[in-house]
């Protein structure tokens, strides 16, 4: 599936998880996104987190520290003599509890975007950069073509190293190992820009953009900006000033991109999996932001059950559909 | 004209990166009521905020910075700061020591402020990348480590350089400390909950900055120490001859501009 779906699956999910602070929700969509995670990882996927350990940790310190911090509820489990600076005072299971949430919210985040790298290839994602920023995008291409050489020279550098009698004992020791790679690296760096300029790199293209350009895009984040201050008063008016600022902002990345001809090299097909989901994606988040006001939950003051409205928690569901198109196309 | 746009971009930018960084504090204080209602929403717009002055930056520095020598020497100097965070991921050193900040401190330092911010928000995308490091926190990282080289671009460049290499350690015990407490606050939104049900009602920013002093001390100053630490030892180890090369090598980059 192509890239770009899948970021419109990260993003819904996220934003749901965020707005709806509510721990049913949140291990539905933790659990979906793990899920989608096992079944679509590609074969070369980098090396994953042991999310099991990490997870675990996150859990343990944000339950403490929101235990140590807060002192309100009304399961009292033990007191700390309450002249200790912050941490004095009852701690209480209902603190824990919505510490507890807080620290799902977080690991929930890292499983979501866990999915998305080990879904989708370093290329694919290279690919989204907006064609504005191409010269960026050049760089990012560069990198990741030269990572692997560079490892490599690395490696061959220390055997060099190795072989007249050097060896790493102490950080001093690595000075004839990592001044030769970045000599070498900044060498090659020269080669490049050579045989770029040969290519016609920067020949055409000017790379100062139009001074109106310019400056619609200082309004554009001026409007960003205010919309985002905003919006912590007026809600929906900030919210409506940030959306335009966005639009803005896109559509003049958009025209500067424009300007750029390229050409794409076996571009993927746009099919009716992406546009299934995109819409299933988009859908469970259409409906939380509509619900948003009933759905967080709190244990203060006094420890609730949190709400859970079945067909919200079905429709997170949804978000299983990349494994589903997944097992349908293999 | 031009310039004055420029420069009230970057200004605004600079504004955009405090403010989404130190809103947890100041928003109790300000909003009062209607903060609690607020509280889930800040986040994600934060991070649009954060993006949508990313983009506008990086265009802008784009349209300047840009010949095919500095594409190509950013291109290479971000592999090689990403191979030194493969380093770091594989073979985890006790602390938060990163030896990724010396390239892009050192790199700074020769190449100037906006090559060094270039290469601060590159190397950590393109680690990112491979890594498979993606993910929210990624644009308040690269914010913030675009921050690290533009700030070394600005530092003085004293005559001796045993003092050169002093100035830079410090710089980078400095930046070791700033980068944990600056992306702290990322999930620290999360961490507390910004109700008023919690803490005492209407705190103000002065109650949220003792908080975040307690959750700094409690979590992640130890685990700074390490790396404002690990910087220093590994400036003060590699800088002196990394500064040469690099010295050596802006000569022949620039030379087209000259």
């Amino acid at each position: 599936m192509r890239a770009e779906g899948w970021m419109v699956w990260v993003v819904a999910a996220a934003t749901a998880v965020m707005i709806a602070r509510n721990p049913f929700y949140t291990v539905v969509v933790m659990l979906a996104a793990r899920v989608v995670g096992l079944v679509c990882t590609r074969s070369d996927a980098p090396f994953s987190l042991s999310l099991w350990r990490i997870g675990g940790l996150i859990l343990a310190l944000s339950t403490l520290f929101n235990m140590a911090m807060v002192h309100v509820g009304e399961i009292v489990l033990f007191r700390l003599p309450s002249d200790w600076l912050w941490i004095g005072g009852p701690y209480t299971v209902e603190a824990g509890v919505f510490g507890l949430g807080n620290g799902l919210v977080l690991l929930t985040l890292l499983v979501i975007f866990t999915t998305l790298n080990t879904a989708v290839s370093t290329g694919e994602l290279v690919r989204l950069t907006p064609r504005a920023l191409r010269d960026l995008g050049v760089v990012i291409l560069i990198a990741l073509t030269y990572l692997p050489e560079t490892m490599g020279q690395l490696r061959r550098i220390r055997e060099a190293q190795a072989i007249r009698g050097h060896r790493v004992r102490g950080l001093r020791d690595w000075q004839p190992i990592l001044i030769p790679l970045l000599i070498g690296g900044l060498e090659r760096a020269m080669g490049v820009a050579e045989a770029m300029v040969a290519r016609g790199y920067g020949a055409t293209a000017d790379s100062r953009q139009p001074l109106s350009v310019q400056l619609l895009l200082l309004v554009g984040l001026l409007a960003v900006f205010a919309g985002w201050a905003l919006s912590f008063w007026a809600g929906w008016l900030g919210w409506v000033l940030l959306g335009a600022g966005v639009v803005l902002i896109t559509a003049l990345l958009w025209r500067l991109g424009r300007r750029v001809p390229h050409t794409h090299y076996r571009p993927q097909a746009w099919t009716k999996w992406d546009t299934g989901m995109m819409v299933t994606a988009v859908f469970p988040l259409i409906l939380i932001l509509i619900n948003r006001d009933n759905l967080a939950y709190s244990p203060y003051p006094a420890l609730n059950w949190p709400g859970f409205d079945p067909f919200i928690g079905m429709s997170l569901l949804f978000l299983l559909f990349p494994a589903l198109a997944r097992r349908e196309r293999v | 004209m031009r310039r004055a746009v420029t420069a009230v971009i970057y200004l605004i930018t600079a504004l955009i990166g405090v403010a989404a960084f130190a809103y947890p504090f100041i928003l109790p204080g300000l909003a009062g009521a209607n903060a609690d209602a607020h509280a889930a929403d800040a986040p994600v717009l934060t991070v649009i905020l954060l993006l949508a002055g990313l983009a506008v930056l990086l265009v802008e520095v784009q349209g300047q910075a840009v010949s095919a020598k500095v594409v190509a020497a950013l291109g290479v100097l971000a592999a090689v700061t990403a191979v030194l965070r493969f380093i770091e991921v594989f073979f985890p050193v006790p602390g938060g020591f990163s030896p990724i900040f010396a390239p892009i401190i050192l790199a700074g330092y020769v190449f100037g402020p906006r090559f060094g911010f270039l290469l601060g928000t590159m190397a950590l995308l393109a680690s990112a990348l491979v890594t498979g490091m993606v993910g929210p926190w990624l644009p308040y990282q690269m914010f913030t480590a675009g921050w690290v080289g533009l700030t070394a671009g600005w530092l003085p460049h004293p005559r001796s350089q045993r003092l050169q290499i002093v100035l830079l350690a410090a710089f980078g015990v400095v930046w070791g400390l700033l980068f944990g407490a600056i992306m702290n606050l990322y999930f620290w939104p999360f961490v507390t909950d910004g109700s008023a049900t919690s803490w005492q009602p209407g705190a103000g920013w002065r109650d949220g900055l003792s908080r975040y002093a307690a959750f700094y001390l409690l979590t992640s100053l130890v685990w700074d120490i390490g790396r404002a630490g690990g910087n220093a030892i590994f400036i003060a180890a590699l800088g002196a001859p990394t500064v040469r090369a690099l010295t050596r090598f802006r000569d022949r980059f620039q030379f087209q501009q000259a």
